[in-house]
């Protein structure tokens, strides 16, 4: 005999995806974004979204550097096209949000602990931004020194602590490569690839300090339909803006548990 | 360093009595002649730096002219005049040649006024000679240096193991054949923080490809780096306008590119073209194959950037010490001829009883081609002097 449904049973079959996701408030209005990257090219993501019928709020951003103390201004170009494939899908899934970009690689392609770390307190300070993409991690062979790894999960906490949601994409090559910030999972969303038939759709599934799949190819960009991690974090973070267009004051903790729960309510069997 | 002072007078006594004088004078080297051979074959053997002339040497010849031929063995030499007459010196000559002060043997000639004007001299001398060695010292090391860079540059093409193109050329003679791709290219980027972007582009032959003004912002190769990890793009529409595609890569069916990390600042980015679909077995040999290549590359890179570093330091010393010559080499400020000589002239001037004009006007005169000699040199004068008189041949035959 099957036992009476209980409350969980009553919220799990309301935490839909489709309940959620398509409801028509669930655009990333009011949801301010940022994405810690390379930058992103104004122009071709505006003109992206008139093409699409939806045009983006204004993008605004600034480039951090080390060799300069305060924020540079932001000339609405990227360093790199990665930044650019990673803003269009965050706009494909949420295409109200208000985009904020930190340009943290510069022409060198490469760049430190401190300058992420910065981005990020200038995200939540100045922009004050809900939500944070790290489609970008340092391997953990190249993070050994304990005082700038402690540097970066102290950011990571005070982002968690002031309810900000962070993204951070895990190592193409988890679990055979640690990557930080993802592996600080507990105050953050980490984020692994896959694909899947709906980019709106995710996995809850736990894998050496990594707990959630998302859809990895992107649109645009010559490397967009190439499965990344970098693709996969834009998408889960573009899900979470829309989720909190619907109730903003989530903090981080209530959004994984939602996004875990609306998983699970995908996933369990449907009732007869 | 030592200052070197040459006596010239005819009468013994006072050459004895000037050199007892100068004896006292901490790190200057006198010699004394009493006449203008004597003193020419000392100026043969030791550099002056002053000269103590008289004006009237008694063999017909006078200290101007010995102190022009003083001149042909050490052009900056300056010279103080003793005379009684010093209203009978050509004034402008004598400034030219490097006489700088007066001394008359009939009023003021005392050991205080002697040594005052011999110190006042040599306080001047001495940095513009430090300055002049200094300009010896550097020409010589810029000859040397000169003479050696040749050298090591063809040290530096003799010793290079891997020559860039060859390294190149290898790596790509091993990937074509393993993925059965039909082309590639490899394109190098320099990015040093804050200076300007180089990029270049090598074949498969390992030879130079032409690269467009395209910013490595909006490339191909910058989408790989960060990404950083083998990526293929089927179609040129895939960049989405977030990328310019360089000459070589515009109109390919398929890309796969992979990341070389060579060095700090320096981004490589192989590429192969052109196979109908590349497969995930194609991409982890070129991942393979790209820690093989970047270590082959580090290698051909790190002699280059060892012999660049070597020339670059080598040429910055050239430059270095041409900018120091130039510097040294600039006329000092023009200081005005001192005071006590223009007194003296005018003195001479106004004394003159023939004068035509009044002394202020002469000097002013003087003054203007004095300058002219001391920034331009003898044959600025002669140019001036010809002005002088065409403008008063021209005035002779305007009145008749």
């Amino acid at each position: 005999m099957k036992d009476p449904p209980t409350v969980f049973d009553e919220i799990f079959a309301k935490l839909t995806p489709d309940r959620l996701l398509h409801d028509p408030r669930a655009t990333g209005e009011g949801v301010a974004v940022a994405v810690l990257d390379s930058g992103v090219e104004r122009a071709v993501l505006e003109e992206r979204a008139k093409q699409r019928g939806q045009p983006v709020l204004p993008i605004e951003g600034a480039l951090f550097r080390p060799t300069s103390p305060a924020p540079l201004p932001y000339d609405g170009h990227q360093s790199s096209p990665h930044g650019t494939t990673v803003a269009d899908i965050i706009l494909t899934v949420a295409p109200r949000v208000k985009l904020y970009s930190a340009d943290v690689f510069g022409p060198q392609g490469t760049c430190e602990v401190e300058t992420v770390v910065a981005a990020l307190r200038h995200a939540i300070d100045v922009w004050n931004v809900k939500v944070v993409n790290l489609s970008l991690g340092v391997p953990e062979h190249k993070l050994q020194q304990a005082p700038r790894r402690l540097l970066l999960q102290r950011a990571i906490e005070e982002a968690y602590f002031r309810d900000v949601l962070v993204f951070a994409a895990a190592h193409n090559e988890h679990p055979l490569t640690r990557s930080y910030p993802a592996a600080f999972a507990p105050p953050l969303i980490s984020v692994d690839k896959a694909l899947f038939d709906d980019p709106l759709r995710f996995a809850y599934v736990l894998k050496d300090q990594v707990e959630f799949q998302a859809h990895s190819r992107g649109y645009l960009g010559p490397f967009a339909r190439e499965p990344a991690t970098s693709w996969a974090t834009p998408h889960l973070a573009g899900i979470a803006a829309r989720i909190l267009s619907l109730k903003p004051d989530l903090k981080p903790f209530e959004i994984k548990t939602i996004l875990y729960w609306m998983f699970r309510a995908e996933d369990r069997p449907k009732s007869a | 360093m030592s200052e070197t002072v040459l006596i010239v007078d005819d009468e013994d006594s006072v050459r004895r009595t000037f050199h007892d004088w100068l004896a006292g004078l901490p790190n200057v080297r006198v010699f004394a002649a009493a006449d203008a051979e004597a003193a020419l074959l000392i100026a043969n053997e030791h550099p002056i730096d002053l000269a103590v002339l008289d004006w009237n040497l008694g063999t017909g010849s006078d200290g101007l002219q010995l102190l022009e031929d003083l001149g042909d063995f050490q052009p900056d030499i300056v010279a103080i005049l003793v005379t009684g007459f010093a209203n009978q010196a050509t004034p402008l000559d004598a400034l030219r040649m490097g006489v700088r002060d007066y001394l008359d043997k009939n009023h003021d000639l005392t050991r205080e006024t002697f040594l005052t004007a011999v110190r006042r001299q040599l306080d001047r001398i001495i940095p513009a000679k430090r300055q002049r060695e200094l300009n010896r010292q550097l020409n010589e090391f810029r000859d040397a240096v000169q003479k050696v860079l040749p050298l090591v540059r063809g040290s530096a093409v003799l010793n290079d193991p891997v020559p860039l193109p060859a390294a190149v050329h290898s790596l790509f003679r091993f990937l074509l054949r393993t993925t059965g791709a039909a082309d590639g290219a490899l394109v190098v980027c320099h990015a040093p923080p804050g200076g300007p972007e180089v990029m270049a582009a090598y074949g498969t032959d390992g030879r130079s490809l032409p690269v467009a003004e395209v910013p490595f912002s909006r490339s191909l190769a910058a989408s790989v780096v960060s990404v950083q990890e083998p990526c293929v793009m089927y179609g040129p529409d895939a960049a989405g306008g977030t990328v310019d595609l360089l000459p070589f890569e515009a109109g390919r069916k398929a890309i796969l590119a992979v990341p070389l990390p060579v060095a700090s600042g320096t981004h490589v980015v192989l590429e192969l073209f052109d196979k109908p679909e590349f497969t995930a077995d194609d991409k982890r040999l070129v991942a393979a194959a790209a820690d093989i290549g970047a270590e082959l590359l580090r290698q051909a890179l790190a002699e280059r950037q060892t012999h660049r570093l070597l020339f670059d330091a080598i040429e910055a010393a050239l430059r270095a010490s041409e900018s120091i010559t130039e510097t040294l080499s600039t006329p000092t400020p023009n200081q005005p001829p001192p005071a006590a000589v223009m007194e003296r002239l005018k003195a001479g001037l106004t004394a003159d009883p023939n004068a035509v004009a009044d002394a202020d006007t002469a000097l002013r005169l003087i003054e203007a081609v004095r300058e002219l000699a001391v920034r331009y040199g003898p044959p600025a004068v002669e140019h001036c002097v010809r002005l002088v008189e065409s403008v008063r041949k021209l005035l002779d035959q305007t009145g008749g």
